[in-house]
């Protein structure tokens, strides 16, 4: 056969693209599951006490309802299992404004949703700590977040020339995926098959399974698309049992969505954080000290908090270093996974502390990083498998036009507006995790189709795609002639599209599974070959009609001896209204070094919706509690506010070229989560060098620069 | 949503009479407030009359009338059709920048000018049933009073209520003195002029305006004016497009040479209906349309203020916001 031009690392456009722009990919409530009954949940409307009385005689008793569930008739289930959050009706007790406390199953969406309104609740309330401004004080040490301390701080702290002592502070946000979180669920006997969204589909068959008190196989997660998930799917949530019990109660299939207003106090949201950064530095720009403290909020049940220190630990060389967490048990919702767990907001505070020091040595941002930039990863000695902070920065500023800055803040006006320049870093660990992976091919006459199954999740960001081309170079078969099926607990497990794992654990297990095959169908054949043919050859030239294997990767015992990350560097150029303080993000480049990139075009599609939330992130999101109640006073997408285009300028992506095969063998590090790391940190960085003004409290509305 | 008989009118009488038999009908037109506080509970009518096809959408030139010369917008015509058709944006390009500066393209389809008028209060408080909301149930109390009241008044509100009205396009029609023509089941066509349109909160923030219960608004008449060629309307939001204003303000001036012979100036954001800053516009009339005077004006507007926690930002804001929209309206719309 001709010498095959290689897919991976080309722009190939995604294989599920059509299926999605014609409305014929399947999301959780799309699939045609027959005579499915429909659910809407109810909530509470007090944060802390617990229901005296439910009357649900009116709803039972509305056109089309086949059941009313509440604690008073739900089953009991494995609260210790792996549904996150609670919330699964098995009390009276009321932790958090907003909790499920019973669902209606009707014939119709519209009859269970008006049914649920006729529900009547008498509560006994108490007291809800929901005051994070008051509470941040009693906040403590969390369970598996102990200090970790280098050198004397304190001391390096009081020595030093120059220094920055601040607190930044993040707001609640919320995940809002476009796809609500959605069940379908079908009992068939002891069996149950749900139709769910979920970023680790063998987590969410753990988790049902282990609440449900049933074993996995009796659980299949069917989840082939998902409408994003950011985090929010990672774990799974109690609308995802409670979808299987009202199934099992009222003996037929039942489909369950949550509305956007419900997605506020259902599946988690990104803590607020108070972080408190102190740098020190000799007059020169050597760092002496770092210390990142966060004070947060968790559940008053569950503990969660994200890793705001986790870029402070490894991005700059400096001898005296704490990194700490304090946190406080409120009546809300369990916090979770939020894209860029703790990098993004993390970085935010570190890449403030590192510009405001800058401002202070009067030195570049950029040359004041490179300044500090460790040879060995500072966190636990190790060594990196590569690192492109310094490539990023440098390629990035040419690419950007970084000589143009002003160095001094509010000299660059432009009619009416302000014009600065900011720049950031970010990091993202480069981890693989163990996946599996069966490959199938089919021969019919000189025609060889291949098939990949695993049970992988596609949040939308193209795993479809990255697969069909990992195994179309791997096996010599055309990519139109490859099917990637995932999404299926039934598939052979496999890593979650989580913490930027997704692509780098599926690749490799696929690109194992061809070599496998290959090495297989050579065994097979018997024959020595001078050239390593290819699957498809072989299953040709030996008329073979079919052939599978499997295998289970997981990362080399060599890449545990390094550190290996996923790197950027971010530019923006903000114009900041001087009359209204309104501030528009004319342009923002982000250079990344994330190893091997599969598809430049997915790919950059990452780093755009990485960059876009920073931005929202940095501007304009924000999850507002009213003190008094604990209720969010932000419900929808109308007062929640996620970037809309106008928002978003030009937006430039640079990958630099990094070969990184320590980390993994395919060379892949992931770029889900490092899209969105120092974004909102660029942003601020900006805003303060065109106004000369620093926002340490995100997001930067207009009334914050007037 | 509670279950409601749908109903679709034919023409006006039977819409108005079928209306009149129902205390607890509503008005469907574009639906796109409606249905949403239907969804939410808030609203909770038991028959919808749907008045979205009947024939009061034109847009034409006023032939007689106190308001002749000037231009009439069918109440039900879309905001959209409203917002292009060229008698408005010749004549009255404020009134297409507000009605464009408002929600999305696919909304400024559906809804309708009439039903923009009459659309309700945004605040939290009064969307959340579970909330006290003196506007939603009277008596319960107002949320916002001591809430998060960070989008709320600070101009005209009461102890039962600091909501704002968020209307863009009632802004503009506010600035144009334009004359809202209603029309009950009983009796002649009335004319509310835009000002006495909207309420203030007082004692009764359960009521917005002062049309009856039952009344049709049939059509919004814009009287002849010379502002074409020195208005603007300027949006301040937390976001670029699609939110609702923090403070916006209408501007239009009538100049000699560069002397302020009319002025007119609305601000959104602020109160419980359009605001109509009386005082700038007294002292800018006979002024030269400079930088010092528009600041005088504005601060002596934004004196008056009364914030509330979280919205101090509002005073300042709006004053730098009437300058800046003053110099817009003089330099044609260029910065
Ligand atoms: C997400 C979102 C964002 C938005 N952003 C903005 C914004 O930025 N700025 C802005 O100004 N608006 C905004 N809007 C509001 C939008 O402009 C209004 O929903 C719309 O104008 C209402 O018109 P409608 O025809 O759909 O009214 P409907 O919802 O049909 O009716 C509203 C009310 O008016 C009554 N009614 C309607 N027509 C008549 C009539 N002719 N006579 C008597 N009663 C009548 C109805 O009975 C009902 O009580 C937004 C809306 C949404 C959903």
């Amino acid at each position: 056969m001709e010498d095959k031009k290689q897919l991976v690392g080309t722009p190939v456009s995604r294989v599920d693209g059509i299926l999605k722009v014609t409305g014929k990919a399947d999301y959780s409530t799309d699939h045609p599951v027959k005579d499915a009954a429909h659910a809407v949940i109810f909530k509470s409307t007090i944060a802390a006490g617990s229901i005296k009385r439910i009357d649900t005689a009116a709803a039972e008793k509305a056109p089309g309802v086949l059941a009313v569930i509440t604690h008073e008739n739900m089953p009991k289930l494995n609260t210790r299992g792996g549904i996150r959050g609670g919330a699964m009706l098995q009390g009276p007790e009321v932790t958090f404004y907003g909790q499920h406390i019973g669902l209606v199953v009707a014939e119709t969406f519209e009859q269970a949703r008006h049914a649920a309104h006729l529900v009547k609740v008498e509560y006994d309330p108490k007291n809800a700590r929901v005051d994070f401004e008051k509470l941040a004080s009693e906040a403590k040490v969390p369970k598996d977040k102990k200090d970790e301390k280098r050198g004397d701080v304190k001391a390096a702290l009081a020595d030093a020339t120059h220094k920055v002592e601040e607190v930044y502070a993040t707001p609640i946000e919320h995940h809002h995926a476009l796809e609500p979180h959605a069940t379908i669920a079908e009992w068939q006997g002891e069996n149950v098959i749900l139709y769910n969204s979920a970023q680790i589909v063998n987590g969410a068959q753990n988790a049902a399974a282990s609440t449900l008190g049933l074993k996995p196989e009796q659980v299949r997660i069917v989840s082939p698309y998902l409408g994003g998930g950011f985090g929010s799917k990672g774990g799974q949530w109690a609308n995802l049992v409670l979808t299987a019990v009202a199934a099992k109660m009222v003996k037929r299939p039942v489909k369950l969505a949550l509305t956007r207003q419900q997605m506020f106090n259902s599946v988690g949201l990104r803590q607020r954080n108070f972080q408190k950064l102190s740098l020190a530095a000799t007059p020169d720009g050597q760092l002496t000290a770092l210390a990142h403290e966060t004070t947060t909020h968790a559940a008053m049940q569950d503990e969660f908090v994200e890793p705001c220190g986790d870029c402070s630990k490894l991005m700059y060389e400096v001898p005296n270093s704490l990194i700490s967490y304090r946190v406080v048990p409120m009546h809300l919702i369990l916090p979770t996974y939020t894209r860029g767990p703790g990098k993004s907001t993390g970085s935010f505070a570190l890449e403030s502390a590192v510009d405001e020091l800058a401002y202070k040595l009067n030195m570049d941002p950029i040359e004041l990083r490179i300044k500090n930039e460790p040879e060995r990863d500072p966190s636990n000695g190790k060594p990196w498998s590569s690192r492109t902070t310094v490539q990023c920065l440098r390629e990035g500023a040419k690419a950007f036009g970084w000589e143009k800055r002003q160095a001094k803040p509010g000299e660059n006006r432009q009619g009416n507006y302000l014009v600065g320049y900011g720049v950031a870093c970010g990091t993202y660990p480069a981890n693989q995790r163990p996946s599996s992976a069966l490959v199938k091919l089919h021969r019919a006459g000189n025609d060889v189709t291949a098939t990949v199954e695993l049970a992988a999740a596609d949040l939308g960001t193209g795993t479809y795609t990255i697969l069909a081309q990992t195994a179309a170079d791997a096996l010599g078969v055309p990519l139109n002639k490859i099917t990637v099926r995932i999404g299926d607990s039934d598939f052979p497990s496999a890593a979650g599209s989580v913490g930027s794992v997704g692509a780098t654990s599926y690749a490799n297990s696929v690109q194992d599974a061809c070599v496998k095959l290959t090495d297989e169908l050579m065994a097979k054949s018997g024959k020595q070959f001078f050239v390593r043919p290819t699957a498809a050859q072989l299953m040709v030239s030996e008329k073979i009609n079919d052939h599978q294997t499997r295998v289970d990767s997981k990362a080399s015992e060599k890449a545990e001896e390094y550190s290996s990350h996923s790197f950027n560097a971010n530019f923006a150029e903000v114009w900041v209204d001087t009359s209204t303080g309104t501030v528009r993000v004319a342009r923002f480049l982000a250079a990344t070094g994330a190893g091997k990139i599969l598809n430049p075009k997915t790919a950059r599609s990452q780093i755009l919706g990485g960059v876009t939330w920073g931005i929202g992130m940095a501007l304009t999101e924000e999850s507002i509690v009213d003190p008094r109640w604990g209720n969010f006073v932000t419900r929808s997408l109308a007062e929640y506010h996620v970037p809309v285009n106008l928002d978003i300028g030009q937006l430039e992506v640079l990958f630099i070229r990094e070969e990184d095969t320590i980390s993994n063998k395919l060379g892949v590090k992931g770029i889900g989560e490092v899209g969105i790391v120092g974004v909102a940190g660029a942003v601020a960085n900006a805003v303060f060098n065109a106004t000369g003004k620093r926002v340490r409290e995100l997001p930067i509305t207009p009334d914050k620069l007037l | 949503m509670r279950p409601f008989q749908y109903t679709r009118a034919q023409d006006v009488p039977t819409a108005l009479k079928r209306r009149e038999a129902n205390p607890n009908a509503q008005f469907l037109a574009g639906g796109t407030n409606l249905l949403d506080l239907m969804k939410e509970d808030v609203e909770r009518p038991d028959e919808l009359i749907d008045i979205s096809r009947l024939s009061l959408s034109q847009i034409k030139t006023i032939a007689s009338g106190p308001n002749a010369g000037g231009v009439s917008i069918g109440g039900l015509g879309k905001n959209t059709d409203a917002a292009n058709h060229p008698l408005v944006r010749q004549n009255y390009p404020l009134l297409s920048q507000a009605i464009l500066a408002g929600a999305s393209g696919q909304l400024r389809n559906m809804a309708t000018n009439g039903g923009n008028l009459l659309q309700r209060t945004r605040c939290p408080y009064f969307y959340d049933v579970s909330m006290p909301c003196n506007k939603r149930a009277p008596g319960t109390g107002c949320g916002a009073l001591e809430g998060i009241n960070r989008m709320h008044a600070i101009f005209g509100w009461s102890e039962q209520c600091v909501a704002v009205y968020p209307s863009d396009m009632a802004v503009a029609l506010a600035a144009l003195d334009a004359v809202v023509k209603v029309q009950g089941a009983e009796g002649p066509e009335r004319a509310i002029p835009f000002a006495d349109f909207h309420r203030l909160p007082e004692s009764t923030p359960e009521k917005d305006t002062n049309l009856n219960a039952g009344e049709l608004i049939t059509a919004l008449e814009l009287p002849k004016n010379q502002f074409a060629a020195h208005s603007y309307y300027l949006k301040v939001r937390d976001r670029a497009s699609y939110a609702f204003a923090l403070v916006s303000v209408a501007v239009g001036l009538e100049l000699n040479k560069n002397r302020i012979t009319r002025a007119r100036i609305a601000l959104g954001g602020v109160a419980h209906k359009p605001w109509r800053a009386y005082r700038a516009e007294e002292l800018l009339v006979g002024k030269e349309a400079t930088e010092v005077h528009f600041v005088a004006a504005a601060a002596a507007e934004m004196a008056e203020a009364k914030p509330l926690a979280h919205n101090g930002f509002k005073v300042e804001l709006g004053r730098r916001s009437i300058v800046r929209a003053l110099h817009m309206a003089l330099n044609e719309g260029k910065s």
